[in-house]
């Protein structure tokens, strides 16, 4: 079987495309769009540079080694090269198998992969199990935090993380899965019916994000399903390399999410809705392409589907702000959306928009980049805070759960003024409850 | 191979974190954007000072290895390719922009800076750095000097070359030179700073540029023209410009070429077109508005089959954007491309796209042409597979019977990319052994060891 011949230096399973690495001409466009070529100025920390690694790796020039693996999470799969890049390559992707291949190749020592599989593979995927107890202590359990400090040693992170995690909690409240109605009737006239995918970050961490979601969706006059079986969407495995239970959750997600009669399944959280999108390929061996193809349209983000329905604006009171926005690398890079969610800030009444230098580039949060290179991290969120001062905006939006709790902290530490919102929080000021 | 004696040398001069020598890291500065080339060098080296770069090359002297410069790495000729190994002097941690003069209109920078970077800061003070080759937004000011780049504006502005006014170089035997300075004359001596320009790293290596600046224009408008024969685009250009107009920007792109840029930007380009023309005149309103009805007339004339104005700077930069994407696009739909940059007098367009045609016929290849029509400049792209050996043959036979009609009208095998390795071959064809002596013999004055960039503009036979 021609999937059965081993490329290189990789092992067969979870293998990049030989062709796929071959696009990249190495023209170099992609490296002012990268974080941390720009921090090290070191090619082997670029976009390029990282394909050109990974082209010996799969020409049998290098061993899928300790510096191929550390490049592969350096990385901060933000995805600004893949905008960038005119040729179509994706690094990002391939640093992302990668990083599969490096839990195959460098495998951890037994108690700490034993550690990792327990919450990726038992706490993660199972939400009961991840909303069982509120004490932040469990929490940080249940997020993998606990996870990263066993692990310190050998991410060489200092102490000062610590303190940055808990730094970077926002006040708890109650998980809104278990309080979301199955249904949230629309209001007005009625448009259609979404499905809401709830992140579990979302549900845990950003519940009142959320509720306002769920709040605008209806008055936009959709219908909202939000089904209490949905699980983790699989971001977290992919980050970590473990593609199998990533796959495991995809199904289950896709099964359970098909099954609905909805015009798009809806979320709130940019690092889902881009896990989301990539079921398709994912999956594409395992699953019949036209579900997947469906699935894929049906996925939304909150401000894509508004844009695309068209924001109603009846009923919507002022919001007399200055708002700034910084973009989501898993919004505008990993899906390409970057119009839409200033068209709906634009459209809410009373908003000033104002817009910021850089704002496509990357916080530093990355997943936990932000908790594994806290120095690097920290470089990457003061420049993106230098450009939000510039813009004296009296709000931050942005949407995504990673970046709101890197830019919240790092506006507080920075003691700036600024409060940061979820898109879904400013437009649900604007609609009435 | 490099001791640990000399890399320590190298820690010392210029600190530890400006030296890798892990392979990883020599790996990924095997190459620049040139296909099928590559070679691993021994170190590398990121200076951040002149003096750190003076000391580099006492070093490598002292140890008899060879010194590769390199700017981002976005070459197209293979000039900073370690092709006999030894150091890679990394130049892009030097990349500060040390001075905007306004009295003189200069701007003096570090080789490293990033041309767009230095365009946007003298922007900012309401000047104009012309010179914009396509991937300013990632090639080094070093590197233009050193290719000679061009651009999308040449035509009515001229290459990098027309704006040096002094460099800063450090000479193989290790003394520092400035030549040039800010006076708008100079006819000391010989003219170095034009010996420099576009010796490809051979003869020196710059650590500091001042460039010449100027007003921007006041206003410009961008046309598009469609045509159904790109033989007929060729003969609008040298319509526009026998009627005495000289616009900023006149680009051209095939079919294959707008198909591949459309699939990457998505802004609507047509994709069932044989050429288009991208046009842009500048200067002062009254001068643009009566130049751009002339250009209008002339491709109507000629028989365009549809001449449109972007509506706006918003639209002229995208669609100026998406030329500059042209050769990367490509490599969308093939694993390979091999570019050229044949550039001839601009009454020999329109026999040169037809060559072209005739050729990828002869020897059943794709190619896509684009390039900077204005100028005479075209790079033919052989869309190929650098793993089939056969069609690879056939792309160079396709070029080396191209450059033999280049020739033989009167133009050049490199318009802007340079020699490098790529070309050694056919840069003999155009100047002669007289020619490749005669440049020879200078490199030798500068270079009697020959350690500076080894292995680029002559082919071995011609290296004594």
């Amino acid at each position: 079987m021609p999937e059965e011949i081993k490329l290189g230096n990789f092992t067969v399973k979870d293998a990049p495309k030989y062709e796929d690495i071959l696009q990249c001409m190495r023209c170099g466009f992609c490296l002012p769009t990268c974080p941390t070529f720009s921090l090290t100025g070191r090619e082997r920390s670029s976009p390029r540079g990282r394909v050109a690694l990974a082209r010996a790796v799969s020409e049998g020039r290098l061993e899928f080694n300790q510096v191929m693996k550390e490049e592969a999470f350096f990385c901060l799969d933000c995805r600004a090269c893949t905008t960038a890049c005119p040729s179509g390559v994706q690094a990002g992707s391939l640093m992302e198998i990668c990083r599969a291949q490096a839990s195959q190749q460098q495998p951890l020592p037994k108690w700490q992969a034993a550690f990792r599989d327990f919450v990726l593979k038992k706490m993660l995927p199972n939400p009961n199990l991840l909303e069982t107890s509120m004490l932040p202590a469990r929490l940080y359990q249940q997020l993998g935090i606990q996870w990263l400090v066993r692990h310190s040693k050998i991410l060489k992170m200092g102490p000062e993380w610590i303190n940055k995690a808990e730094g970077m909690m926002p006040s708890l409240q109650q998980p809104l899965r278990q309080q979301l109605p199955e249904l949230s009737p629309a209001r007005g006239e009625k448009r259609g019916t979404v499905a809401f995918f709830l992140g579990c970050v979302m549900t845990l961490m950003y519940a009142e994000v959320s509720r306002q979601t769920v709040k605008v969706l209806n008055h936009q006059g959709f219908d909202v399903i939000t089904p209490k079986a949905q699980k983790c969407c699989g971001a977290p495995h992919m980050t970590e390399g473990d593609r199998e239970t990533t796959r495991q959750l995809a199904k289950h997600n896709l099964d359970l999410f098909m099954e609905l009669d909805v015009d798009a399944i809806v979320t709130d959280c940019a690092g889902c809705g881009a896990a989301l999108k990539e079921y398709e390929e994912l999956l594409a061996e395992r699953e019949d392409q036209r579900k997947l193809e469906k699935f894929h349209h049906r996925i939304k983000d909150i401000s894509e589907f508004v844009a695309e329905v068209g924001i109603r604006t009846e009923g919507l009171k002022p919001v007399n702000k200055v708002v700034t926005y910084h973009e989501p690398c898993h919004l505008c890079h990993a899906q390409g959306i970057s119009k839409q969610p200033r068209e709906v800030i634009k459209a809410i009444p009373g908003v000033e928009f104002r817009e910021m230098k850089e704002a496509n580039w990357c916080c530093g949060s990355a997943a936990t980049f932000s908790l594994k290179f806290t120095e690097d991290s920290q470089k990457i969120l003061d420049r993106k805070l230098n450009n939000v001062k510039d813009t004296d905006a009296d709000v931050l939006i942005t949407s995504n759960p990673g970046c709101h709790l890197q830019l919240a902290w790092g506006l507080r530490e920075a003691k700036m003024r600024q409060p940061v919102q979820h898109l879904s929080e400013l437009l649900g000021e604007a609609t009435p409850d | 191979m490099i001791t640990q004696q000399v890399l320590d040398k190298l820690i010392q001069a210029v600190g530890k974190e400006n030296v890798a020598s892990e392979k990883e890291d020599l790996m990924v500065l095997s190459y620049d954007a040139t296909p099928g080339l590559s070679h691993t060098p021994d170190a590398v080296v990121y200076p951040t000072s002149t003096e750190a770069v003076q000391a580099i090359i006492h070093i490598a002297r002292d140890a008899g290895l060879p010194i590769t410069p390199r700017g981002s790495g976005s070459g197209l000729s293979g000039g900073s390719i370690p092709v006999q190994g030894g150091i890679v002097v990394c130049l892009n941690r030097m990349n500060k922009i040390l001075e905007i003069d306004e009295e003189n209109l200069t701007a003096t920078a570090q080789a490293g800076v990033i041309t767009l970077d230095l365009a946007n800061a003298v922007l900012e003070k309401g000047l104009f750095y012309p010179p914009d080759p396509a991937s300013q937004k990632i090639s080094t000011i070093g590197g233009n000097v050193m290719e000679d780049a061009g651009g999308l504006r040449c035509l009515k502005y001229g290459v990098t070359g027309d704006y040096i006014m002094s460099l800063t170089c450090v000479l193989p035997d290790g003394n520092v030179i400035t030549t040039g300075g800010k006076s708008v004359k100079d006819v000391a001596g010989y003219s170095f700073k034009d010996l420099l320009i576009s010796s490809e790293g051979t003869l020196g290596i710059i650590t500091e540029v001042t460039v010449r600046l100027i007003p921007p224009p006041q206003d410009k408008r961008t046309m598009l023209a469609y045509f159904d024969d790109i033989k007929t685009a060729g003969k609008a250009v040298s319509s526009i410009i026998a009627a005495k107009i000289i616009p900023s920007t006149m680009e051209i792109m095939d079919k294959t070429t707008i198909n591949c840029v459309e699939d990457y930007v998505s802004i609507g380009l047509p994709r069932d077109i044989a050429a288009l023309l991208l046009i842009e005149v500048d200067g002062h309103p009254a001068v643009v508005e009566e130049d751009s009805v002339k250009v209008v007339d002339v491709l109507n004339i000629v028989g365009a089959t549809e001449v449109s104005m972007a509506k706006n700077d918003e639209e002229a930069f995208e669609l100026a954007t998406a030329r500059r994407f042209a050769l990367s696009a490509m490599a969308r739909v093939s694993p390979s491309t091999l570019m050229e940059d044949a550039t001839v007098p601009r009454s020999y367009l329109a026999e040169t796209f037809a060559e072209i045609e005739r050729l990828a016929k002869k020897y059943d290849l794709t190619v896509g042409t684009f390039g900077h029509a204005g100028d005479g400049n075209l790079h033919p792209t052989v869309l190929c597979d650098e793993r089939n050996a056969d069609q690879m043959k056939r792309a160079h036979a396709f070029f080396d019977d191209l450059y033999e009609k280049v020739l033989g009208w009167g133009g050049t095998v490199s318009g802007e990319h340079g020699i490098g390795i790529a070309k050694k071959d056919y840069l003999a064809r155009q100047i002669g052994p007289g020619g490749v002596d005669v440049m020879k013999r200078i490199k030798q004055a500068f270079d009697p060891d020959g350690i500076l960039n080894p292995g680029k503009i002559f082919a071995e036979e011609q290296e004594s």
